[in-house]
Protein backbone atom coordinates (compact mmCIF):
# COMPACT_ATOMS: atom_id res chain seq x y z
CA UNK A 1 0.00 0.00 0.00
CA UNK A 2 1.67 3.03 -0.76
CA UNK A 3 1.09 6.53 0.69
CA UNK A 4 1.08 8.62 -1.98
CA UNK A 5 -0.91 11.89 -1.83
CA UNK A 6 -1.09 11.32 2.02
CA UNK A 7 1.11 14.53 3.35
CA UNK A 8 3.02 11.70 5.60
CA UNK A 9 3.15 7.83 6.65
CA UNK A 10 0.47 7.29 9.17
CA UNK A 11 1.50 3.95 9.83
CA UNK A 12 3.95 4.29 12.69
CA UNK A 13 1.60 7.18 14.27
CA UNK A 14 -1.28 4.58 14.22
CA UNK A 15 0.82 1.99 15.91
CA UNK A 16 1.29 4.15 18.17
CA UNK A 17 -2.16 5.20 18.70
CA UNK A 18 -3.00 1.67 19.47
CA UNK A 19 -0.57 1.07 21.54
CA UNK A 20 -1.55 4.39 23.80
CA UNK A 21 -5.26 2.64 24.04
CA UNK A 22 -4.05 -0.30 25.19
CA UNK A 23 -2.47 1.06 28.07
CA UNK A 24 -6.01 1.55 30.52
CA UNK A 25 -6.64 -2.61 29.19
CA UNK A 26 -3.63 -3.84 30.55
CA UNK A 27 -3.58 -4.96 34.24
CA UNK A 28 -0.85 -3.52 36.37
CA UNK A 29 2.29 -6.00 36.72
CA UNK A 30 5.31 -7.22 35.49
CA UNK A 31 4.28 -8.64 32.11
CA UNK A 32 3.12 -5.12 31.70
CA UNK A 33 6.56 -3.84 32.71
CA UNK A 34 7.93 -5.92 29.98
CA UNK A 35 5.62 -4.89 27.21
CA UNK A 36 6.29 -1.26 28.12
CA UNK A 37 10.24 -1.82 27.99
CA UNK A 38 10.10 -3.46 24.81
CA UNK A 39 8.44 -0.77 23.68
CA UNK A 40 10.86 1.99 24.55
CA UNK A 41 13.45 -0.28 23.29
CA UNK A 42 11.91 -0.23 19.66
CA UNK A 43 11.90 3.33 19.83
CA UNK A 44 15.22 4.18 21.06
CA UNK A 45 16.47 1.27 18.44
CA UNK A 46 14.47 3.62 15.70
CA UNK A 47 16.08 6.97 17.09
CA UNK A 48 19.52 5.32 16.62
CA UNK A 49 19.24 4.29 13.38
CA UNK A 50 17.99 7.69 12.41
CA UNK A 51 21.03 8.75 13.85
CA UNK A 52 23.04 7.16 11.81
CA UNK A 53 24.50 4.78 14.40
CA UNK A 54 26.43 6.83 16.66
CA UNK A 55 29.86 5.78 15.32
CA UNK A 56 31.82 7.00 17.97
CA UNK A 57 34.64 9.55 17.35
CA UNK A 58 38.07 8.29 17.29
CA UNK A 59 39.53 11.97 17.37
CA UNK A 60 38.81 12.67 21.14
CA UNK A 61 36.32 15.02 22.59
CA UNK A 62 34.25 17.03 20.27
CA UNK A 63 32.92 20.35 21.12
CA UNK A 64 29.94 18.97 21.34
CA UNK A 65 31.08 16.12 23.79
CA UNK A 66 31.99 18.75 26.09
CA UNK A 67 29.00 21.23 25.65
CA UNK A 68 26.85 18.04 26.70
CA UNK A 69 29.04 16.96 30.07
CA UNK A 70 26.21 18.83 31.79
CA UNK A 71 23.86 16.13 31.19
CA UNK A 72 26.38 13.35 32.98
CA UNK A 73 27.23 15.76 35.36
CA UNK A 74 25.90 15.69 39.22
CA UNK A 75 22.45 17.08 40.12
CA UNK A 76 22.15 20.03 41.58
CA UNK A 77 19.78 20.24 44.03
CA UNK A 78 17.97 22.11 46.67
CA UNK A 79 15.31 24.32 48.26
CA UNK A 80 15.42 28.22 47.66
CA UNK A 81 16.04 29.95 50.79
CA UNK A 82 15.70 33.97 49.33
CA UNK A 83 13.51 36.89 49.46
CA UNK A 84 14.06 38.88 46.23
CA UNK A 85 14.26 43.03 46.14
CA UNK A 86 10.62 44.67 46.21
CA UNK A 87 9.00 45.48 42.75
CA UNK A 88 9.36 48.92 42.32
CA UNK A 89 12.59 49.55 44.55
CA UNK A 90 15.42 50.68 42.57
CA UNK A 91 18.17 47.63 41.23
CA UNK A 92 21.46 48.00 42.73
CA UNK A 93 24.22 49.33 40.31
CA UNK A 94 26.29 46.42 39.57
CA UNK A 95 29.67 46.48 37.63
CA UNK A 96 31.56 43.38 37.00
CA UNK A 97 33.81 42.00 34.47
CA UNK A 98 32.51 39.47 31.52
CA UNK A 99 33.92 36.70 29.69
CA UNK A 100 36.26 38.97 27.73
CA UNK A 101 37.44 40.76 30.28
CA UNK A 102 35.57 43.86 29.70
CA UNK A 103 33.57 46.18 32.81
CA UNK A 104 30.33 45.76 32.76
CA UNK A 105 27.80 48.01 34.34
CA UNK A 106 23.97 47.68 34.90
CA UNK A 107 23.57 51.85 34.17
CA UNK A 108 25.48 51.15 31.05
CA UNK A 109 21.63 49.78 29.72
CA UNK A 110 20.00 52.45 31.24
CA UNK A 111 16.95 53.38 28.45
CA UNK A 112 16.35 50.01 27.69
CA UNK A 113 15.34 46.81 30.03
CA UNK A 114 17.86 44.77 31.45
CA UNK A 115 16.89 40.61 32.39
CA UNK A 116 19.61 39.91 35.47
CA UNK A 117 19.89 36.18 35.22
CA UNK A 118 21.47 35.06 38.45
CA UNK A 119 22.56 31.30 37.79
CA UNK A 120 24.45 28.81 40.54
CA UNK A 121 27.39 28.10 37.83
CA UNK A 122 28.57 27.51 34.76
CA UNK A 123 28.93 23.85 33.59
CA UNK A 124 26.39 22.61 35.64
CA UNK A 125 23.02 20.87 34.43
CA UNK A 126 20.39 23.31 34.48
CA UNK A 127 21.92 26.59 34.02
CA UNK A 128 23.76 24.93 30.56
CA UNK A 129 20.43 24.06 29.53
CA UNK A 130 19.18 27.78 31.00
CA UNK A 131 21.41 29.92 28.98
CA UNK A 132 21.36 28.00 25.99
CA UNK A 133 17.51 28.57 25.98
CA UNK A 134 18.16 32.31 26.08
CA UNK A 135 20.67 32.32 23.63
CA UNK A 136 17.93 30.88 21.49
CA UNK A 137 15.56 33.58 22.25
CA UNK A 138 18.14 36.08 21.55
CA UNK A 139 16.39 37.37 18.46
CA UNK A 140 12.98 37.62 20.32
CA UNK A 141 14.69 39.80 23.11
CA UNK A 142 16.12 41.90 20.48
CA UNK A 143 12.41 42.84 19.45
CA UNK A 144 12.25 44.06 22.92
CA UNK A 145 15.08 46.05 22.93
CA UNK A 146 16.35 44.13 26.10
CA UNK A 147 19.62 43.38 27.25
CA UNK A 148 20.51 39.93 29.05
CA UNK A 149 23.23 39.62 31.53
CA UNK A 150 23.94 36.17 33.25
CA UNK A 151 25.87 36.65 36.94
CA UNK A 152 27.22 33.75 38.57
CA UNK A 153 30.37 33.68 40.76
CA UNK A 154 32.65 31.93 37.98
CA UNK A 155 36.12 33.46 37.08
CA UNK A 156 35.66 35.33 33.64
CA UNK A 157 37.88 32.65 32.43
CA UNK A 158 35.18 29.90 32.95
CA UNK A 159 32.92 32.27 31.48
CA UNK A 160 34.47 33.01 28.53
CA UNK A 161 35.00 29.24 28.04
CA UNK A 162 31.90 28.20 28.81
CA UNK A 163 29.96 30.92 26.41
CA UNK A 164 32.64 29.71 23.63
CA UNK A 165 31.66 25.95 24.01
CA UNK A 166 27.98 26.43 24.19
CA UNK A 167 28.10 29.86 22.10
CA UNK A 168 26.73 32.32 24.34
CA UNK A 169 27.09 36.06 23.18
CA UNK A 170 25.64 37.79 25.77
CA UNK A 171 27.51 38.66 28.79
CA UNK A 172 28.26 36.97 31.74
CA UNK A 173 29.60 38.51 34.75
CA UNK A 174 32.00 36.85 37.66
CA UNK A 175 30.14 38.23 40.68
CA UNK A 176 33.86 36.69 41.52
CA UNK A 177 35.61 39.00 43.65
CA UNK A 178 34.57 39.66 46.62
CA UNK A 179 32.71 36.20 46.06
CA UNK A 180 28.77 37.12 45.44
CA UNK A 181 28.68 40.35 46.87
CA UNK A 182 26.46 41.11 43.92
CA UNK A 183 24.56 38.45 44.39
CA UNK A 184 24.25 39.41 48.04
CA UNK A 185 22.89 43.02 47.16
CA UNK A 186 20.14 41.37 45.59
CA UNK A 187 19.37 39.04 48.00
CA UNK A 188 19.44 36.00 46.32
CA UNK A 189 22.96 34.69 48.06
CA UNK A 190 23.34 31.40 49.21
CA UNK A 191 25.68 31.25 51.79
CA UNK A 192 25.82 27.26 52.10
CA UNK A 193 26.57 26.57 48.95
CA UNK A 194 28.99 29.70 47.92
CA UNK A 195 26.73 30.40 44.91
CA UNK A 196 23.61 32.65 44.40
CA UNK A 197 19.81 31.50 43.53
CA UNK A 198 18.59 30.81 40.33
CA UNK A 199 16.61 33.96 39.76
CA UNK A 200 15.44 36.50 37.20
CA UNK A 201 14.96 40.48 37.76
CA UNK A 202 13.76 42.40 35.19
CA UNK A 203 14.93 46.11 35.30
CA UNK A 204 13.06 48.91 33.39
CA UNK A 205 14.72 51.20 31.19
CA UNK A 206 14.65 54.08 34.42
CA UNK A 207 16.62 51.41 36.98
CA UNK A 208 13.76 50.40 38.31
CA UNK A 209 13.01 46.47 39.47
CA UNK A 210 10.07 45.29 37.59
CA UNK A 211 9.91 41.30 38.32
CA UNK A 212 11.71 38.90 40.21
CA UNK A 213 11.48 35.29 40.16
CA UNK A 214 13.37 32.72 42.88
CA UNK A 215 13.15 29.58 41.60
CA UNK A 216 11.35 27.71 44.20
CA UNK A 217 14.33 24.69 43.74
CA UNK A 218 17.76 25.20 42.49
CA UNK A 219 17.20 22.89 39.20
CA UNK A 220 13.74 24.34 38.20
CA UNK A 221 14.13 27.07 35.15
CA UNK A 222 11.79 30.44 35.66
CA UNK A 223 9.13 29.80 32.84
CA UNK A 224 10.07 31.52 29.96
CA UNK A 225 6.66 32.38 28.92
CA UNK A 226 5.97 34.34 31.64
CA UNK A 227 9.52 36.46 31.41
CA UNK A 228 7.59 37.17 27.99
CA UNK A 229 4.30 38.45 29.52
CA UNK A 230 6.64 40.45 31.67
CA UNK A 231 8.66 41.87 28.89
CA UNK A 232 4.88 42.60 26.98
CA UNK A 233 3.92 44.64 30.44
CA UNK A 234 7.00 46.60 30.04
CA UNK A 235 5.79 47.50 27.06
CA UNK A 236 2.21 48.66 27.78
CA UNK A 237 1.17 51.98 28.00
CA UNK A 238 1.93 53.69 31.56
CA UNK A 239 -1.55 55.09 31.47
CA UNK A 240 -4.57 52.43 31.86
CA UNK A 241 -4.63 48.60 32.07
CA UNK A 242 -1.63 47.26 30.80
CA UNK A 243 -2.22 44.30 28.48
CA UNK A 244 -0.87 41.44 28.96
CA UNK A 245 -0.40 39.09 26.19
CA UNK A 246 0.80 35.43 26.08
CA UNK A 247 2.38 33.06 23.85
CA UNK A 248 1.28 30.08 23.37
CA UNK B 1 -1.09 -7.23 -13.37
CA UNK B 2 -3.23 -4.61 -12.20
CA UNK B 3 -3.14 -3.74 -8.45
CA UNK B 4 -6.65 -4.02 -6.46
CA UNK B 5 -7.70 -0.15 -6.31
CA UNK B 6 -7.48 0.96 -2.50
CA UNK B 7 -10.99 1.61 -1.31
CA UNK B 8 -11.77 5.16 -0.26
CA UNK B 9 -14.08 4.27 2.91
CA UNK B 10 -14.81 1.06 4.52
CA UNK B 11 -13.44 -1.25 7.10
CA UNK B 12 -10.38 -1.99 4.24
CA UNK B 13 -9.79 1.46 3.65
CA UNK B 14 -6.45 3.08 4.87
CA UNK B 15 -6.78 3.29 8.65
CA UNK B 16 -10.06 2.03 8.83
CA UNK B 17 -11.37 5.15 6.34
CA UNK B 18 -10.91 7.93 9.20
CA UNK B 19 -9.59 11.87 7.96
CA UNK B 20 -5.93 11.68 7.85
CA UNK B 21 -5.45 14.69 9.41
CA UNK B 22 -2.85 17.57 7.36
CA UNK B 23 -0.46 17.29 9.53
CA UNK B 24 0.95 14.90 11.97
CA UNK B 25 0.35 15.22 15.69
CA UNK B 26 3.75 16.60 17.88
CA UNK B 27 2.93 16.08 21.64
CA UNK B 28 5.62 17.72 24.09
CA UNK B 29 5.34 15.63 27.43
CA UNK B 30 7.24 17.94 30.12
CA UNK B 31 7.49 20.51 32.66
CA UNK B 32 6.66 23.84 33.12
CA UNK B 33 9.88 24.08 35.31
CA UNK B 34 12.21 22.39 32.79
CA UNK B 35 14.33 24.25 30.42
CA UNK B 36 15.14 21.65 27.57
CA UNK B 37 11.01 21.29 27.56
CA UNK B 38 10.59 25.39 27.26
CA UNK B 39 13.74 25.27 24.74
CA UNK B 40 11.35 22.27 22.42
CA UNK B 41 8.41 24.71 22.81
CA UNK B 42 10.13 27.63 21.70
CA UNK B 43 11.56 26.01 18.96
CA UNK B 44 8.22 25.16 17.73
CA UNK B 45 6.85 27.93 17.82
CA UNK B 46 9.79 29.32 15.90
CA UNK B 47 8.97 26.49 12.93
CA UNK B 48 5.28 27.31 13.44
CA UNK B 49 4.99 24.06 14.58
CA UNK B 50 1.79 23.63 16.29
CA UNK B 51 2.21 21.24 19.12
CA UNK B 52 0.20 19.83 21.87
CA UNK B 53 1.72 20.36 25.34
CA UNK B 54 0.99 18.25 28.47
CA UNK B 55 2.80 19.39 31.96
CA UNK B 56 3.05 16.01 33.35
CA UNK B 57 3.31 17.18 37.13
CA UNK B 58 -0.21 18.44 36.25
CA UNK B 59 -1.38 15.87 34.50
CA UNK B 60 -0.98 12.54 36.46
CA UNK B 61 -3.12 10.18 33.55
CA UNK B 62 -0.72 11.66 31.04
CA UNK B 63 2.60 10.57 33.04
CA UNK B 64 1.43 7.72 33.27
CA UNK B 65 0.82 7.23 29.53
CA UNK B 66 4.45 8.95 29.20
CA UNK B 67 5.69 5.84 31.16
CA UNK B 68 3.75 3.55 29.18
CA UNK B 69 5.15 4.97 26.20
CA UNK B 70 9.10 5.32 27.62
CA UNK B 71 9.50 1.78 29.68
CA UNK B 72 8.59 3.75 32.58
CA UNK B 73 10.94 6.95 31.71
CA UNK B 74 9.18 9.89 32.88
CA UNK B 75 12.06 12.18 31.18
CA UNK B 76 11.31 15.45 29.86
CA UNK B 77 10.83 16.32 27.54
CA UNK B 78 9.23 13.63 25.28
CA UNK B 79 8.48 14.34 22.11
CA UNK B 80 6.13 12.13 20.00
CA UNK B 81 6.34 12.91 16.17
CA UNK B 82 3.78 10.84 14.07
CA UNK B 83 4.68 7.88 16.06
CA UNK B 84 8.46 8.79 16.84
CA UNK B 85 8.44 9.17 20.77
CA UNK B 86 11.64 10.78 21.76
CA UNK B 87 12.80 11.14 25.04
CA UNK B 88 14.79 14.03 25.70
CA UNK B 89 15.95 14.54 22.65
CA UNK B 90 18.00 17.26 20.66
CA UNK B 91 16.89 20.28 18.79
CA UNK B 92 18.07 18.50 15.45
CA UNK B 93 16.53 15.07 16.33
CA UNK B 94 13.17 17.22 16.41
CA UNK B 95 13.60 18.80 13.21
CA UNK B 96 14.37 15.23 11.78
CA UNK B 97 11.67 13.63 12.62
CA UNK B 98 9.78 16.93 11.99
CA UNK B 99 11.33 16.56 8.38
CA UNK B 100 10.33 12.73 8.26
CA UNK B 101 6.87 13.28 9.07
CA UNK B 102 6.85 15.95 6.11
CA UNK B 103 5.98 19.03 8.67
CA UNK B 104 9.47 20.81 7.39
Amino acid sequence: MTMEGKPYSRRLQDLEDRFEQLDPLIPEGHEKEAISVLHGIVQELLRSLHRGGGTPSTDGPTLADIAELHRRAPPMEGESHSTPLSLGARAPDLSLQDGNGRLVSLHDFRGRPVILVFYPLDWSPSCSDQLSLYQAESGEFDKYAVQLLGVSVDSIYSHGAWAAVRGLTFPLLADFEPKGEVARRYQVWRPKEGFCERALYVVDKDGMIRYSYVSPKLDQVPDIYELYRVLDSLQAPVHGAPEVAGRK
Amino acid sequence: MNATPIPETGPHAPYGGRPVPAIAPVVVYGTGWCAATQGVRRHLDRRGVQCHYVDIEKDPAAAARLRWMTGGSLSHPTVSVAGEVLVEPSLYEVDWALSRAGMM
